[in-house]
């Protein structure tokens, strides 16, 4: 028990007797864990990016004039009812009228033609959203029911599919990327972490091998190296997640007018992933610098 | 008792450190080992503290033979040995009383004894009131007095002193000189690699004289008999 109070009591004597090189790792952590968050956050704002854009993506139905009530009706269920739709929106011939003249209220052409053609030359609406855009060809295909064809006006899937591809694409290529990225970030920073590590041990091989020579163990050599670099790494977190805290907190309503109010993503992100985040960044973090600290301080006790 | 049965040791392609050295020490004896240069004398103290393994040959310590011992024994084989260096070896970041402390603490000994012990060592090479100053606060002579203390913490049945006085003065030589022999006085096998001819010829103690890593002369009141 003596002993384990000793190491760890040893190991703070380090932190504080050798502060410089300590705030110089504990920078260096810094900087490797704010890389990748940094790059974490890029991705979320671009999932937030496409995610508004998903969100814009809907496929609207016009039914022809001549469309029976009950079937626009039975075409609303049967849509609502596939379970890759997320919302159905139902506009009757006269709201559809009223949403054209209110777009059209400042063109006196367009609205004069329309009262030229005595009567409503527009039919009900079906606006469909789906839960994924992947799903929209699959809901498109299913609108065109032969039971339902003969009421719907044609053009309007044509143009949908392009948009539902490019989006679909773009959100493909910025994730391989992003994923492509991170991966990177994450590397350096641990190669970043390694390198500080073996430097911090370096600088102290003499005190180690002068504990070697006076009787004491491996083990007790170790321990204080690896706890050591156990609270810069701890320390490194805490300053890590308060600057990155502070940040997203000044960044996210700076950012919001950019995604038109609707949030840059980096909050919902860091917040709610923090744990995920914590455990993954500062557990590879610690596993690695404690392995890195094993094997660096085994290099000055062979004998 | 040490004994070195025909040791020799070769580094690496053929260079030999020592070759077929033969010795015996007797507990409470004062050996000098002398030799210029590159005749053998630290690669000897080496061995004596499981810092170097025979090529050949045989090192026991108290009737333990530690030519080949295990990694995991080395601690417990240098807490019974007290040894000094020319450079002093002092860790740097710790204060006088805990660079002598810390040879107990790794060894596990309780904090009482650790109250008690490092005191008396640090009265006993006059370095009381300097306990709390860090090694590059003290002069040279009062480094190796450090050094000395913590060879002693842990009453080592030997003490081996590997060119104890080569970075001091006459005075500070004089000084650890008769420290040595106060400690030896008591009862330590006192074992000092030099080549410092006054310290040897002054001493009239037993010599081991080494020279391309053989043994040319063993004297039991002996002198300094090497070339300058």
């Amino acid at each position: 028990m003596i002993t384990f109070w000793r190491i760890f009591a040893a190991s703070w004597k380090h932190v504080f007797r050798n502060a410089w090189i300590g705030l110089a790792t504990i920078f260096v952590f810094m900087m490797a864990l704010f890389s990748v968050n940094v790059l974490l956050g890029v991705n979320a704002m671009l999932d937030q990016t496409l995610k508004i854009l998903e969100d814009r993506i809907d496929v609207t139905v016009s039914f022809t004039t001549t469309a029976p009530v009950a079937v626009v009706n039975q075409a609303r269920f049967y849509l609502a009812s596939l379970p890759q739709v997320s919302e159905v929106t139902q506009l009757s011939a006269d709201e559809v009228l009223q949403r054209f003249r209110d777009t059209h209220k400042a063109e006196s052409k367009v609205l004069g033609a329309l009262e030229e053609l005595n009567g409503n030359p527009l039919g009900a609406q079906i606006t469909v959203k789906a839960k994924n855009p992947e799903d929209y060809p699959f809901i498109i295909k299913a609108i065109q029911n032969p039971q339902y064809a003969e009421f719907i006006n044609p053009p309007v899937y044509d143009d949908h599919q392009i948009a539902i591809a490019r989006v679909q694409e773009i959100g493909r290529s910025t994730r391989i990327v992003g994923a492509i990225l991170v991966a990177l970030f994450a590397l350096f920073g641990l190669l970043i972490a390694f390198n500080a590590i073996r430097v911090a041990v370096y600088t102290q091989r003499e005190e180690i091998a002068i504990m070697r020579l006076v009787g004491a163990s491996s083990f007790y050599i170790r321990a204080p190296f690896i706890l050591e670099g156990l609270w810069l790494t701890l320390i490194a977190l805490i300053f890590s997640g308060l600057a990155i805290y502070g940040a997203v907190l000044w960044l996210e309503p700076a950012l919001s007018p950019l995604f038109e109010g609707a949030g840059a993503g980096l909050s919902g992100f860091f917040i709610g992933q923090a744990p995920l985040i914590i455990a993954v960044e500062g557990g590879s973090l610690i596993i690695l610098v404690m392995m890195v600290s094993w094997v660096a301080v085994g290099r000055y006790i062979k004998r | 008792m040490i004994q070195l049965e025909h040791v020799s040791k070769i580094y690496a392609p053929s260079t030999a450190a020592l070759q077929d050295v033969s010795l015996r020490i007797a507990a409470g004896d004062f050996v000098s080992i002398v030799g210029q240069s590159g005749a053998g004398k630290t690669t000897l103290a080496k061995m004596l503290m499981a810092e170097e393994q025979p090529t050949e040959g045989r090192v026991i310590i108290g009737g333990w033979d530690i030519t080949r011992i295990r990694s995991y024994e080395i601690p417990q084989l240098r807490r019974q040995l007290g040894v000094i260096f020319q450079d002093y070896k002092l860790l740097l970041k710790k204060t006088v009383y805990e660079n002598i402390s810390f040879a107990l603490e790794v060894a596990g000994a309780p904090r009482k004894r650790i109250r008690d012990v490092v005191p008396q060592v640090i009265r006993m090479v006059g370095l009381e009131g300097k306990d709390h100053r860090f090694p590059q606060q003290l002069s040279g002579g009062e480094q190796q007095r450090v050094v000395v203390a913590r060879a002693l913490v842990h009453r080592p049945k030997i003490l081996l002193a590997d060119e104890p006085t080569g970075n001091l003065d006459t005075h500070n030589t004089r000084d650890i000189m008769d420290l040595l022999l106060k400690i030896n006085h008591f009862g330590t096998t006192v074992i000092l690699v030099t080549h410092n001819r006054e310290v040897v010829n002054a001493l009239r103690r037993r010599v081991i004289t080494l020279k391309d890593g053989t043994v040319v002369s063993d004297q039991s009141e002996g002198k300094y008999t090497l070339p300058v």
